[in-house]
């Protein structure tokens, strides 16, 4: 599999990544990995209807996501990871998928969760997982579509 | 560059164009134009005018109007008979508009009528469907 962009966006298939992020990365594959959305059967039919014209959308629990990542079957194809939670890519880091850039389009305010930029809140675990990802020597950087300019998170965390 | 300019009855040009920069970001080469109650199409292709002062439209205008008949559309075509490098494409949509500021991105010197047949495309194919009874389970293998 070639990882044409790895995204943490809590709105997953949406207007941002459904008509610039899969044009401007000439994916074939959109994979969203995620174990609560994999076991939410409605969410995840209703993402698999989503998929830009020409792109197969999946929705896949984390240790399968590893094992699509490893099989030869999908060796040439380029995929877009997409995530809800820097957890979640910090798992898929440690089972040695080779993410070397996370770009962070939207994670929504809730309850316990605080703003770090307009687009992006954090609680406690996020800031955890993060920081680790950081320290892997991952870029981490903010932009909603290609054209913004990157926010790197780590200097907004801080 | 060519520059789009969005004609429409009352403020949907103004709030389509900000619907868009929702999902692409600023837009620095597009214009919306709105036809208020009481104005016609003279008052529309004064603003016309004024919106392509404003833009980059070296290699033309891209017309994307809301009604075929309408006046945003007939004064449009007033100002198209005259330009080789203008046309209109009526029925604008959020997909419409969001496949034409790709073009601007990706723009490439692509002739006006090439550009209207992709906005005319991605209008149709922003229309889709969805019941239920569409869910097929297609699951391959692995993925």
């Amino acid at each position: 599999m070639k990882i044409v962009l790895a995204r943490i966006d809590d709105r997953l298939i949406h207007g941002q990544v459904a008509t610039v992020w899969s044009k401007v990365t000439g994916c074939q594959r959109i994979i969203v990995c995620d174990d609560d959305v994999a076991q939410d059967k409605i969410r995840s039919t209703l993402l698999k209807q989503v998929a830009p014209a020409g792109i197969k959308s999946h929705v896949v629990d984390l240790e399968k996501a590893v094992r699509v990542y490893e099989n030869p079957k999908y060796a040439d194809d380029k995929c877009l990871l997409l995530f809800t939670n820097p957890t979640s890519v910090l798992y898929m880091v440690e089972h040695g998928v080779p993410i070397t850039s996370v770009n962070i389009g939207g994670m929504s305010f809730k309850e316990g969760k605080h703003q770090i930029t307009g687009a992006v809140s954090v609680d406690d675990k996020d800031i955890e997982a993060f920081k680790k990802l950081n320290e892997k020597g991952i870029e981490l950087e903010i932009r909603k579509v290609d054209t913004d300019a990157k926010v790197m998170l780590m200097d907004v965390l801080k | 560059m060519f520059g789009i300019i969005v004609g429409t009855h009352g403020i949907f040009a103004t709030e389509l164009v900000k619907s868009c920069e929702m999902i692409m970001g600023e837009q620095k080469n597009v214009k919306a134009v709105t036809l208020i109650p009481g104005e016609g199409p003279d008052d529309v292709v004064k603003k016309y005018e004024a919106a392509i002062q404003e833009l980059d439209c070296e290699d033309g205008v891209l017309f994307l109007n809301d009604l075929f008949g309408g006046s945003p559309y007939n004064a449009s075509t007033r100002l198209v008979i005259n330009n080789e490098r203008y046309g209109v494409v009526t029925g604008v949509s959020l997909p419409m508009l969001i496949a034409m500021a790709g073009e601007q991105l990706a723009y490439g010197g692509a002739d006006i009528k090439e550009l209207m047949e992709k906005a005319v495309a991605a209008g149709k194919d922003g229309i889709q469907t969805f019941h239920a009874s569409a869910i097929v389970d297609d699951e391959e293998e692995e993925l």
